[in-house]
């Protein structure tokens, strides 16, 4: 259907004003990383840099731990969104397709954790890890970040497996496969789009976790990218070129692998949603 | 050699260097100071100690001040915290009150003989019986403004709060600020208003008996200055935090903050020329005589009962109060930690740093102001455990907040803060 120039013209406008709504806060922080200390902080904010400087990114990157807190938040963010998968697809399986005693009410459960706040369990993760020897373990954020990422991960996964016919699973299974094999061989594939969605929603929410990350580990050379990052910062003295250099970079592997599985990523979400 | 006696040669040497292994004592030390700069410096002075005391190993952990309250105690709990540990006046009781912090009387008491101890630094760590903590450096408030901006409006620096109104006032044009003041919730603005409140004869929030003594005209009359003040500030300082204030200042666009030290950021980011950046101490109300201003130590906790860890605490902190070691310490962050030794703020370590050399008159003027520290909750030797919470919830900034952004009259303002203090010491 062709669209009147009227129409065009009121769109473009509002992806232009919607653009620069998002865009403009992380223009703001990339260009402010590259600006000399007064420029940043200068009475008369500059949209375009006057001037040019690597200085915050090299003390940051030669100076400071940041480069560890970024190793250990993409080993921590990795290995909790391929966890993440690994579960969360036989679970949402098991969810839909299994006649299970009390099902829905525990799919209902599953929902109902998602909506708990973590810090309401953070002491008693704490002792039980205390007790596990896994305080101050990568692990540990590894099994709190799936934890916490399972439930909407399951719910997404089983509203996105509803959207495939039941023929294909009946046709495989007088064939004679057994259920790890239709999911497996028939399912998987036909779900890849749910799987990269749920993938990078692990990824993120892994990326981005603060709480337990900030209580769970103790040493330094153990921190993920947000907790170690306030900690450069500093308290009574900010160095801003240091700290949008932090942001910017802090943006770069999330930006990598959205531009890498965004468009499934997008594509698990809608799907899911309607069947 | 036959292999006999190279075998026995080398199991004495192992057996002699895992004896020696056995006999050392290592101490675990968490501190909240996480900036690299000086997280390198801290490691520096581990090094040397370390080198100098084979018998001892003194390992560093940094940690972040907005988790420390919470994982403190949980990993002490678990049976994975620190040996050492820094702290603040209102963060020493917490862990007292779980169990989990020594006596220091005794060492605290050799070290004021030797080193002449502040005594408002001390006095903050000592109640219930016991001093619960080693002081190490102190951080003052002073006014900190640009000498430029006063002198192009023809002002003197205020030493009155009546001369401060008026300046304020005068300094504020096209575009620029008399003073940046923060309104928003949290330690930064407890700090100021608590500024205004030592300079106006209102520092007690408790009476003798551990009631509380915050409702009073003196407190109002400060929360109304406060609030006066802050009209002449950015509009966005409502949420400012210490970082905000300094970038204000050191841009030039506010004329005056109140801050524990600008020096670093004004070296750093704006201009550092020290010939134009001034201090002084706080204005005092018209009909009071003295500065005053808030200050507090920071200090390291022992939380070992081990004997061994004791022994091997109390050769630590002697080393590093040493003057020649002292100096290096405080100037992990130059201009900004203040020294809690009489000898100490006479030492060559601390006086040698350049950026300290360059900004000697500021400094000067700022470990004079710190004479006349006090903390809030932490007066004329009496502590209450209540402080606490009601440091960690902001009470004195709560005030300002429903003065300044509510509206709400200083005298009810204040009222009403009396009432949260006591539901909160419930």
């Amino acid at each position: 259907m062709k669209q009147s120039l009227p129409l065009r013209l009121l769109l473009a406008v509002t992806i232009l004003f919607f653009l620069l709504l998002i865009g403009l806060p992380f223009w703001w922080v990339i260009s402010g990383s590259f600006k000399l200390p007064q420029e940043i902080i200068a009475r008369e904010p500059t949209l375009v840099p006057q001037s040019f400087t690597l200085q915050h990114y090299a003390k940051l990157l030669d100076a400071s731990a940041y480069p560890t807190y970024l190793v250990n938040s993409l080993i921590v963010g990795l290995a909790s969104s391929v966890l993440t998968v690994l579960l969360a697809v036989p679970a949402a399986y098991a969810f839909f397709r299994m006649e299970l005693p009390f099902r829905e009410g525990m799919y209902r459960a599953i929902l109902l954790a998602y909506a708990f706040p973590g810090v309401i369990v953070l002491i008693p993760i704490y002792g039980l890890f205390a007790q596990l020897g896994l305080v101050d373990n990568l692990l540990a954020l590894i099994i709190v970040n799936t934890t916490f990422a399972l439930p909407f991960s399951i719910w997404m996964m089983r509203s996105f497996l509803a959207t495939i016919p039941r023929d294909l699973e009946e046709a495989a299974r007088m064939d004679g496969a057994p259920t790890p094999v239709i999911l497996r061989r028939i399912l998987v594939p036909l779900i890849l789009p749910g799987v990269a969605a749920v993938g990078v929603f692990a990824f993120i929410s892994s990326w981005t976790e603060y709480l337990f990350a900030s209580v769970l580990i103790l040493s330094d050379d153990k921190r993920t990218v947000p907790v170690g990052f306030a900690g450069i910062i500093g308290q009574y003295q900010i160095d801003w070129g240091l700290l949008l250099a932090g942001a910017s970079l802090a943006i770069l592997p999330v930006v990598i692998i959205f531009s890498l599985v965004g468009r499934a990523f997008v594509s698990g979400l809608t799907d899911g949603a309607v069947k | 050699m036959t292999y006999k006696t190279t075998s026995s040669l080398t199991l004495s040497i192992l057996l002699l260097g895992s004896g020696s292994a056995l006999a050392q004592t290592e101490l675990m030390l968490w501190h909240m100071e996480q900036p690299p700069h000086r997280v390198e410096r801290v490691q520096e002075l581990l090094d040397a100690f370390n080198a100098a005391h084979p018998d001892i190993v003194v390992t560093q952990e940094p940690q972040n001040w907005g988790e420390i309250y919470a994982k403190a105690p949980a990993a002490l709990a678990a049976g994975n915290g620190p040996d050492l540990l820094f702290a603040i006046p209102d963060f020493a009781p917490i862990l007292k009150e779980i169990g989990a912090v020594q006596d220091v009387g005794a060492f605290v008491g050799a070290l004021d003989a030797k080193h002449d101890l502040l005594d408002s630094a001390v006095a903050s760590y000592s109640y219930d019986n016991g001093v619960w903590a080693v002081p190490l450096y102190n951080m003052a408030m002073s006014l900190w403004y640009h000498k430029g901006a006063f002198e192009a409006a023809g002002l003197a620096v205020p030493k009155t709060w009546s001369e401060w109104q008026a300046a304020t006032e005068k300094l504020t044009a096209d575009g620029k600020y008399g003073i940046g003041l923060p309104a928003s919730k949290g330690l930064y603005t407890d700090q100021v208003v608590y500024n205004f409140m030592v300079n106006n004869g209102a520092s007690e929030l408790y009476n003798a008996d551990g009631t509380f003594a915050f409702d009073n005209p003196k407190t109002a009359e400060s929360y109304a200055m406060a609030a006066a003040l802050q009209k002449f500030s950015p509009p966005d300082s409502a949420g400012w935090f210490w970082g905000d204030a300094e970038a204000c200042f050191a841009s030039g666009t506010c004329a005056s903050i109140l801050q524990f030290t600008t020096i670093t950021t004004y070296e750093t980011q704006g201009g550092g020329d020290a010939a134009k950046l001034g201090v002084a101490p706080i204005p005092h109300a018209d009909g009071e005589s003295q500065h005053n201003t808030i200050a507090y130590a920071n200090a390291v906790m022992l939380l070992s009962d081990d004997p061994a860890k004791r022994a091997a605490f109390e050769t630590f902190i002697s080393w590093l109060l040493e003057p020649a070691n002292y100096g290096r310490f405080l100037n992990m962050e130059p201009g900004l930690f203040l020294p809690v030794t009489a000898d100490g703020a006479k030492a060559d370590s601390f006086w040698n740093d350049p950026l300290v050399q360059k900004y000697k008159p500021q400094i000067e003027t700022m470990i004079a102001n710190s004479a006349n520290g006090m903390l809030f909750g932490f007066t004329n030797g009496r502590t209450f455990p209540s402080i606490a919470p009601i440091s960690g919830q902001n009470v004195l900034s709560e005030v300002l907040q429903a003065v300044v952004i509510d509206g709400v009259d200083p005298a009810a303002a204040v009222a009403a803060g009396q009432v949260r203090m006591q539901d909160i010491a419930q």
